[in-house]
């Protein structure tokens, strides 16, 4: 199996990056929470976590 | 009668049987069966663990799926629609052009849901074009999907460094340390600098 050429700079920006858009997305996230019913965000929850 | 899980390992493919599906087994192999149908992709990061039975669930589930043409993606997008919405692009020319092809992930979750939901993004490094094309085949129950190779995915959980991250690799190395190709693990931990997060975590 042929190795790919990993440059940990590159990687690292990507990890960063990858970082800032899952931080945006717990933003959006909580916008949606605050203006949905606690019965219709926590059945959700509920569901993922039993 | 408890169902246990039991895994069958070959070089191309891993069977797992009886596996009591979770939500979010149920989720990905919905989001899959579409996908499977349009374009090749790999499952990578937390849900790989999750999936060989990690103890923990994630809202979220990490594809990297191959560049397609808009024509393509449009019809998965609209096959997509019957069952899942994008909840953070609005129409399909946003999410391809705005978010996609600009390097940004975009997110699928059921329908009037928000969690889970799954990260679909195109390759960005050459790393994740060397996942997609070493990708593993996991048949479980009836259903198949593609996941990345596990000696990457231990190496790279390490990378990324977390206690949940080093614990995901030390489940997956538990798991299969008889099985997969040490050699490449090695490889990659050097390649990575991960050697030594290796050998004090999971040896």
């Amino acid at each position: 199996m042929k190795m790919p050429d990993i440059d940990l700079k590159e990687l690292k920006k990507q990890k960063e990056e990858n970082f800032r858009q899952r931080l945006e997305f717990i933003d959006k996230y909580v916008e949606w929470l605050k203006k949905t019913p606690n019965k219709k965000w926590s059945k959700q929850q509920k569901e993922l976590i039993d | 009668m408890i169902k246990k899980m039991e895994l069958e390992y070959s070089k191309n493919e891993i069977l797992i049987k009886n596996k009591n599906l979770s939500s979010l087994d149920k989720f990905a192999i919905d989001f899959t069966s579409i996908l499977n149908r349009y374009a090749k992709y790999v499952i990578v990061s937390g849900y790989v663990a999750i999936l060989f039975g990690r103890n923990r669930t994630s809202e979220d589930i990490d594809i990297i799926v191959e560049k397609i043409s808009f024509n393509k993606f449009n019809s998965f997008w609209v096959e997509s629609s019957k069952h899942f919405e994008c909840i953070n692009a609005n129409t399909v020319k946003t999410a391809y052009q705005e978010y996609l092809s600009s390097g940004v992930a975009i997110r699928f979750s059921k329908k009037n849901s928000f969690i889970p939901n799954i990260e679909f993004k195109f390759p960005k490094v050459e790393l994740d074009s060397w996942t997609l094309k070493n990708r593993k085949k996991v048949k479980i129950n009836n259903h198949q999907l593609f996941i990345s190779p596990l000696e990457l995915q231990i190496s790279y959980k390490l990378f990324l460094g977390s206690e949940k991250d080093i614990e995901d690799a030390r489940h997956t190395y538990r798991l299969f340390q008889d099985k997969i190709d040490i050699d490449l693990l090695d490889e990659f931990n050097k390649k990575l600098k991960t050697d030594e997060l290796f050998n004090r975590y999971l040896k």
